[in-house]
This record gives structure tokens, C-alpha cells and sequence, in this order.
């Protein structure tokens, strides 16, 4: 849910005080029609808080709570493993099954590069699937109006607007700022994770679950690749024919 | 208003025909270019004065018209083989070019040829709408050889739907699936013009916006393939992929 224009101009107000609208817009490199367009219509993007708290140095997860919309997040809750977990890429997840010794014996791949950052191509999608108890989705759906296959869509799509992250963490029970995450509007250290996090919970992940984990991580990007080569394939032919 | 309607279309189908006269000439898919001259033909027939100066040279019986029957007879069935092949529908392929889709185009064609040799078709006039005016018998002719002219380009659009429905639905590229859009909609306004002879008589312009919309939206759907195939289909690069094969 977009912020309103009023809410923001009093935040903006208490960061920056002595700023013009000009001078926001040129630390935070924000472009002045858009800000000037959130203004006018009301309602202002989480993403330019984000930008704008960045700038000036503010956190922008402490920024955002206060905010009545997201006045959740300002009771931090630290990410659990699954999440954690779920943030890693997939060819991080699967370097990482190939360095078991359980997997590997010979162990070739004993070398750990660090892990790239959050979020990743599929980052929305897993997170969802790290926090589902089987009914989420029904209960998002049902909590936000928003239709399951228009969130199924954005999930699809790796992205996820930052209103439904929160009423999904809400309607999972974990910790506000995870879906943020994913969606790659804040990073983990401004989400409160520390830096080690990630990897942490990947190395205490057991064995089997770690590789099944990875198996299933596969078999989805299979199917996409698959898809993508389907609709490839047809797209060929439909040039091959009508172009 | 109409005859803007008529012009604009014939400039932009002839354009898109021209446009496409050099890829035609290096022998690629030569089809469509036959498509495009096909419908340009078929417009500049159905607009009144080239109409009637064209049917003047050929002996002022109206000869005109069933030439232009079987123009949109043949640029129909293209775009049907072409769109049925290129968007994968080969139930759709099989009803047009198998022996279901010969038996409609034959019939439909012997019931246009013998309407025509029934009637007394002299008065060059466009749609023959002069001898609609003239009455009796040949008025009523007229309207069986008009619905029997429609007939096969609604079985060839009622056949194109589902695909055009199926590729709409898809994950493919936006241009195509917007050219599928198109072409959906071009094929329901075909379709609908099976219901020209329940219309009440007032609804004249309505019938010409229903023809135009269906013309337009096949030409420009069609053209946007081919845009798009010149936008992003030269380099046959597909994405990165990690399967090997």
C-alpha cells in the first residue's frame, strides 16, 4: 500500500529539514517528475523512502515503521532458518551440496566462495515456499482481497509489492521484514540479519535436507527452463511462418 | 467517415504490401506478401469508384465482385494455413487444409459461382447493391450469394479462435501475444458477420465497422509478427541455458 503524500512530507521533514524537493531528489537519485507525481496523486512508493533514507543515511526498515502501514516492522523478529535458506541462490545451494562429504567423497569442491547477496531469480518464489504451512497462500489471499492467482503471478514473476510481503509474513508468522527482503526493496544487513547469517544456517542444514532442498530447487528450474524453451521453440515458429 | 475508414485501410494494407515486396523478392515466406497484396486487392474491390471502373473493364456484370469473393476467398485460407502453422494448432491445420476444409471451401465456392450465374448481375455497383435496390428475385439471390461469400472466411476465423485464445493465454513474447489479440478479434468480427442478414437494415455503418475492424486487425496483428520478428529475431541466440543436450 502506497504511503501517504502527508505521512511522507512529515517524515521527509523530520530526516531533512532544511532540504528542497530538488535537493532530495539529487542525493537520493530519484527522478524529480516521479517524486512530484507521487506527491500530486497522494500516494508516495515504499521504494522512495527507501531510496531517500538511504541517502541520508537512515535505516530504511526504521524508516518505513513508522509508517502506519508498516508500524509492524518496527518489532524486528530475526529471520528464521528456512528463510535464511531460502535466500540463497540456487547455484549457491547446489556448490554447496557438491562440498558435502556425503555427497562427494573425493571432495573436489572443497573451496566456499561467499555466498552472492539477496535476493536472487527465484527469491520471492522460495521465500514463500520456506515459510507455507500448505494454507498461506488462501490466507494472504484472503487477508489482502488480492486474487491467489494474481499473487501466484508475482511470486512467478519474482516479485512481490511490499504490502503483500508484510501481510504474507504476518499470515506466516515470521519476522516482518523477510519478504522485503526477497523482493529486494531492503537488504538483509538493513533487515537486522547478520552478515554470517545465510551461511550459517546453510551449514547447519543436515545432509539430506540440504540435498533434497537442492533437488527440488532443480527440478523447479527445470521446468522453467523447459518452459522458456518451449515458448522459444513456438515463438521460432511463429516467425518461421509469419514473419 | 466510410470512405476514410476505406482509404486509410487500402494505404495501410498496400504499404505493408510494399514494405514486404523486397523480403518476398529474396524468398522469404513469399505467402505473406500474397497475403498482404491479396487484402489490398480485396479493399481496393470493395470501395466504390476503383470498384466500378475496374468492373466497367471487365464487361459491367458484376464480374468484379466474384473475383473479389475469391480473393478473400484465397487470402483467408493463407492467413488460415500460415497462423495455423506458425502458432502450433495443427487440429486447426488439419480442418483447413484436410478434406473437412476442401468439402466447405468447394461448396462454398460452386454455391457463390451458381448464386452469381442465377442472377441478373448487370449494374456495376459495390456489394451489388443496385441490384439489391432493383428487387425481386435477383435482391433476394443477392443476399444468399453475400451470406454464402461470408461463409468461408467465418469458418476459416472460427477455426483460427481456440489457437489465437491458447497463444493468449501463453507466457509467449508480448508482440505476439498482442498480434494473437488481434487476430482473435479480427476472426470474432468474421464471425460475426454471419449475422449480416438478421441485422436490421439501419445498421449499415455498423456492418461496415465490423468488415474494417476485421481487415485491420489481421493486417496490422499480422504485421506486428512480423515487426517483432525484425526487433528481436535476428540473432537466434536463445537465453543462457544449463541443460546440454
Amino acid at each position: 500500500m502506497p504511503l501517504p503524500a502527508k505521512a511522507f512530507q512529515r517524515w521527509l521533514h523530520g530526516i531533512a529539514p532544511d532540504a528542497s524537493t530538488a535537493d532530495v531528489c539529487r542525493v537520493s537519485g530519484i527522478k524529480r517528475t516521479t517524486l512530484a507525481q507521487q506527491l500530486v496523486r497522494g500516494k508516495v512508493a515504499e521504494t522512495t523512502v527507501v531510496s531517500i533514507s538511504r541517502a541520508y543515511g537512515v535505516n530504511p526498515v526504521s524508516a518505513l515503521a513508522g509508517f502506519e502501514a508498516y508500524s509492524l516492522l518496527a518489532v524486528p523478529a530475526p529471520p528464521t532458518r528456512c528463510e535464511l535458506v531460502s535466500q540463497i541462490s540456487t547455484p549457491d545451494l547446489l556448490r554447496a551440496v557438491l562440498s558435502r562429504s556425503a555427497v562427494d567423497p573425493a571432495g573436489r569442491s572443497a573451496e566456499r566462495p561467499p555466498l552472492s547477496p539477496a535476493p536472487h531469480a527465484t527469491s520471492v518464489k522460495n521465500w514463500v515456499e520456506a515459510i507455507d504451512d500448505g494454507e498461506l497462500r488462501h490466507r494472504v489471499s484472503a487477508a489482502t482481497g488480492v486474487a491467489p492467482q494474481n499473487y501466484s503471478a508475482q511470486l512467478t514473476a519474482n516479485r512481490l509489492s511490499p504490502e503483500l510481503a508484510i501481510a504474507t509474513s504476518l499470515a506466516a508468522g515470521v519476522g516482518p521484514a523477510g519478504g522485503l527482503v526477497a523482493s529486494g526493496l531492503i537488504t538483509e544487513a538493513e533487515a537486522g540479519w547478520p552478515p554470517d547469517a545465510r551461511q550459517t544456517a546453510l551449514d547447519g542444514l543436515p545432509d539430506g535436507e540440504l540435498t533434497t532442498l537442492a533437488g527440488d530447487r532443480l527440478q523447479a528450474l527445470g521446468k522453467t527452463l523447459k518452459r522458456q524453451e518451449h515458448d522459444q521453440e513456438q515463438t521460432n515458429k511463429i516467425w518461421e511462418n509469419l514473419g | 467517415m466510410i470512405e476514410i475508414l476505406q482509404w486509410s485501410t487500402l494505404a495501410v494494407c498496400g504499404l505493408i504490401a510494399v514494405v514486404r515486396v523486397p523480403s518476398a523478392v529474396r524468398g522469404e515466406n513469399r505467402t505473406l506478401f500474397w497475403i498482404f497484396a491479396l487484402m489490398t486487392l480485396a479493399i481496393l474491390l470493395s470501395i466504390e469508384a476503383p470498384y466500378v471502373a475496374i468492373d466497367q473493364a471487365l464487361g459491367g456484370f458484376n464480374l468484379a465482385n466474384l473475383i473479389l469473393r475469391f480473393v478473400i476467398f484465397a487470402a483467408i485460407l493463407c492467413v488460415g494455413i500460415r497462423v495455423t502453422r506458425g502458432f502450433g494448432a495443427t487440429d486447426g491445420y488439419r480442418l483447413l487444409t484436410g478434406r473437412t476444409g476442401m468439402a466447405v471451401l468447394a461448396l462454398v465456392s460452386l454455391a457463390v459461382v451458381g448464386v452469381f450465374l442465377l442472377m441478373d448481375s448487370r449494374g456495376s455497383s459495390s456489394g451489388l447493391a443496385q441490384i439489391s435496390i432493383r428487387g425481386g428475385r435477383d435482391a433476394v439471390l443477392v443476399e444468399y450469394y453475400g451470406a454464402a461469400g461470408r461463409a468461408y472466411p467465418a469458418y476459416v476465423s472460427l477455426v483460427l479462435l481456440p489457437a489465437m485464445v491458447r497463444a493468449l493465454r501463453g507466457s509467449l513474447p508480448l508482440p505476439i501475444r498482442t498480434a494473437a489479440f488481434l487476430l482473435a478479434v479480427g476472426a470474432v468480427a468474421i464471425a460475426l458477420t454471419l449475422f449480416f442478414p438478421v441485422m436490421p437494415s439501419g445498421w449499415g455503418p455498423a456492418k461496415f465497422v465490423v468488415n474494417y475492424t476485421a481487415v485491420l486487425c489481421f493486417v496490422v496483428g499480422l504485421a506486428l509478427i512480423w515487426a517483432a520478428r525484425v526487433r528481436y529475431g535476428r540473432s537466434p541466440a536463445r537465453p543462457g541455458t544449463f541443460t546440454e543436450k
